[in-house]
């Protein structure tokens, strides 16, 4: 861990007219890690990603990548710098066969396709790796939940990210698909891509995350490894809610 | 090589169908000598160009614009006004008057751009509308008489023909001509950006497309088109007035697509080959019976399709029975595996 961090964030707050969603935010994500963010619904994730990826400016705040601030580019300028995301509601190109929207993405970003030849190999590549293969010639709009989460990350494998944002990409699977789902992570984490998601379910960031942050009313209250996060009183509060808390904490 | 040679046979018998379409349309004015029909062909030659220019941008790229017979109709000003005011060749004003609306166009619509559906379109009818007041008003543009071309000598330099049947070749040409540009843009990485930006604009931004900067380029091109139709609109009636730009007439350029399939680059062509000549032959057979029955016929021709076909003629064909037997029986189509795996062979080319 002695390594610079690849994405550090700096007190970042992000004011929607008087309501405060997210509220001097700090973290970094080592190189080559896999990075958890949880925290109950309402807790501000959500915008502390959209505002990392470009989608929301901050109220206040720097975002920095490989020690470069970051916080003013616009959102479809990140692939160029070799982060991607997904979405946590899918965003398909509900029209479009899967192997045309794995295309799609493979012709833009820092190693954008120069012919179509190129950006069809390298599609065809990603939906290997992601087992989406099969399916290619289906219209993504008729596919499953979690084929859809499978395609928004073989969308954003496509841009050959360094980083990769991964926003709620197993909510709504079952145990089943939810263990495939954390083989794919691991899977792409390992062919060397940092990588930061927002999860709920607890076993996924468990078994996948070497560092997890807390978010509750905007505000990080705690940081550390999983095992460490899950036995803070402060944690365990506000996920069981034993005992009555502030609402303007 | 199984896989080389299924593929061969399938281009092969698809250049056929292709050809004789083709040898259909040159044939035509050989055997039909009714300037009233070849008309109707020229019409639908022109239509159709503008409804692909259209389709470009409301199509594709999903920014539904109401408004392009304003940008075929400047250019088809810029293109009868440098003609007689500075006696350039009607081919080379073609080229500037292309210029001038692409660059018009750019430049209103650029600030507009970030608005999304609805908003989007009736800016695009206010600009239209913005277009024509200023003409109607503009001692220059001839206000609301408009102005004309001067008539001569038949001229293929001048562009300048008595009989009709020299405007639908060149008509036919400049469909054929658009029609492959667009295919070739709808394969290409333009292709892509366009469709990603109507399906998605948020995901569009995710994988690196800047949404405002291909949004201009679509723009730009469907206005390009609408200026090359309205040189070639000019060239043929020989004068433009104002009535040429108003809505229903942007209208009318839409109809084609929708009805065609917007979603697809053959869309409009499809659309526009069916929807012009039934058009005009409702109003031929029928307005003298009874004064605007044409328009209820076709307005019913128009709700039933998109009641019962809403992705378009080419929405329904995609996905029917029709298309299997033709793909399978008379083109002898591959499967997609196939052709898949021939798209991807590093030589392709093969004796």
């Amino acid at each position: 861990m002695a390594e610079k961090p690849i994405i550090e964030v700096q007190g970042l707050t992000k004011r929607f007219k008087g309501l405060t969603a997210v509220h001097d935010v700090s973290f970094s994500v080592e190189k080559g890690s896999i990075t958890g963010m949880i925290g109950p619904n309402g807790a501000g994730k959500s915008t502390t990603f959209n505002m990392i990826c470009g989608y929301y400016p901050p109220t206040e705040g720097k975002i920095f990548y490989n020690g470069e601030d970051i916080t003013n580019k616009k959102a479809y300028e990140y692939t160029n710098m070799k982060i991607a995301r997904t979405f946590q509601i899918m965003k398909p190109l509900k029209n479009l066969s899967v192997l045309d929207n794995v295309t799609a993405a493979a012709y833009f970003g820092h190693a954008g396709a120069k012919s179509e030849k190129e950006a069809k190999e390298r599609a065809m590549e990603v939906l290997h790796f992601t087992g989406l293969y099969e399916k290619r010639h289906v219209i993504s709009k008729d596919m499953g939940t979690p084929d859809q989460k499978r395609l928004e990350m073989a969308r954003a494998l496509a841009t050959k990210p360094e980083v990769l944002f991964l926003d709620e990409n197993m909510a709504g699977l079952n145990p089943a698909e939810t263990e495939e789902a954390i083989q794919l992570i691991r899977k792409i984490n390992e062919s060397g891509v940092t990588i930061l998601l927002i999860e709920h379910i607890m076993k996924a960031v468990v078994s996948l995350c070497e560092k997890v942050i807390v978010l509750h009313h905007g505000e990080k209250i705690a940081e550390g490894t999983p095992e460490q996060v899950m036995n803070d009183p402060y944690v365990m509060e506000v996920y069981l809610g034993t005992k009555k808390e502030g609402a303007s904490a | 090589m199984d896989t080389r040679k299924a593929v061969k046979t399938y281009h092969r018998n698809l250049a056929i169908v292709l050809a004789v379409i083709v040898a259909i349309f040159a044939a035509i004015p050989l055997v039909v000598d009714k300037p009233y029909i070849i008309n109707i062909f020229v019409l639908t030659f022109y239509m159709s160009t503008l409804s692909m220019a259209w389709n470009i941008l409301g199509g594709i790229t999903g920014q539904n614009s109401l408004g392009l017979a304003a940008y075929m109709g400047l250019g088809a000003y810029v293109c009868c006004l440098v003609v007689t005011k500075t006696g350039m060749n009607p081919w080379v004003a073609a080229v500037l008057d292309m210029l001038v609306v692409g660059v018009v166009a750019g430049v209103i619509f650029f600030p507009s751009l970030i608005l999304r559906g609805p908003y989007f379109t009736l800016v695009s009818i206010a600009f239209a509308e913005s277009i024509r007041q200023f003409i109607i008003n503009s001692e220059f543009f001839g206000r609301a008489s408009g102005v004309g071309l001067p008539f001569g000598k038949d001229s293929f330099a001048q562009f300048r023909f008595t009989s009709k049947v020299p405007y639908y070749y060149i008509g036919f040409i400049m469909m054929v001509g658009v029609y492959l540009i667009m295919k070739k843009i709808g394969r290409s990485k333009l292709g892509f950006a366009l469709r990603t930006i109507r399906e998605d604009e948020d995901a569009a931004a995710a994988i690196g497309i800047n949404p405002t900067k291909y949004k201009v380029i679509a723009v730009v091109i469907s206005a390009i088109i609408a200026g090359l139709v309205g040189f070639f609109y000019v060239s043929y009636i020989r004068y433009i007035d104002p009535d040429v730009m108003i809505q229903s007439k942007s209208t009318e350029i839409v109809l084609p697509a929708v009805v065609g399939g917007a979603a697809y680059i053959e869309g409009p062509l499809i659309g526009g080959l069916i929807m012009i000549p039934l058009s005009e032959l409702l109003r031929a057979n029928f307005a003298a019976v009874l004064p605007g029955i044409n328009m209820l016929m076709y307005a019913v021709v128009l709700i039933v399709v998109i009641r019962f076909r809403p992705s378009g003629i080419l929405g329904w064909y995609m996905n029917s029975k029709f298309k299997a037997f033709i793909d399978e029986k008379i083109l002898k189509k591959p499967s997609l595996d196939v052709l898949e795996e021939y798209e991807l062979m590093a030589d392709k080319g093969g004796k």
